[in-house]
């Protein structure tokens, strides 16, 4: 009986163990890393349209013009306009190996900080329609 | 606790902070502002990152991005982010 008790108070603490663990490695993972840095540099409007609709909203430093940022790091920059439709999708990316939080940010970051640069770089597709990107 | 002083030495301190994004996240890079070594150290790490193409980003009071061109050991976060 006495064996059956430490064996499963062992048990337990194994999972709790495991637990630990698995919450360390995904708070310390590149991703959530990048997440975190993300929410830190974030507007607190950003922040709370992220926390409840997983994009944000950008507005151009140099034009004022809106754009949408959704999670990934593939085409996820749309253009909205003044009547809050989307238009077309940018794609443009910082150079090198980056998680998505950290290619959102650095979209955020181009986009405030120097709009004009980040257009210039940028490839223009059409919107997706009935499964197709279409380039401009 | 710092010598005539309420205010402990840690808080006393105005520490300011680097942040590089690369492949692991970011690194973060804290220094004193007020250690003249770490804020010489500091500015190398600007200008030899800003070198090598990376931009240099901080927040306004509002949270937008604004870019800088020049080190200023003043500034609580700087962020440098891969060129496009």
């Amino acid at each position: 009986m006495l064996s059956i008790s430490r064996c499963a108070a062992q048990i337990s603490r194994l999972r709790a163990l495991r637990q630990l663990y698995c919450s360390f490695v995904s708070e310390k993972s590149p991703e959530a890393k990048g997440r975190t840095l993300l929410r830190e540099w974030l507007t607190p409007a950003q922040r709370r349209q992220f926390a409840e609709q997983g994009f944000f909203d950008v507005v151009g430093g140099a034009t004022r013009m809106r754009y949408r940022v959704q999670y990934g790091s593939v085409a996820n920059v749309h253009e909205i306009d003044f009547e809050g439709k989307s238009g077309g999708i940018l794609c443009f990316a910082p150079e090198g190996h980056l998680v998505p939080g950290d290619v959102m940010l650095a979209r955020k970051i181009a986009l405030e900080a120097d709009e004009l640069a980040a257009l210039a770089v940028a490839t223009r597709v059409a919107p997706i329609v009935s499964g197709s990107i279409r380039s401009l | 606790m710092t010598k005539g002083s309420d205010v402990p030495a840690i808080q006393a301190r105005s520490m300011v902070i680097q942040i590089v994004m690369d492949h692991t996240g970011h690194s973060r890079h804290e220094f004193d502002a007020d250690d003249i070594e770490a804020v010489d150290e500091a500015e190398i790490r600007f200008r030899e990152l800003t070198n090598d193409g990376y931009i240099a980003a901080v927040r306004t009071a509002e949270g937008e991005a604004l870019r800088v061109f020049a080190f200023d050991p003043t500034a609580k976060e700087t962020l440098f982010v891969r060129r496009l």
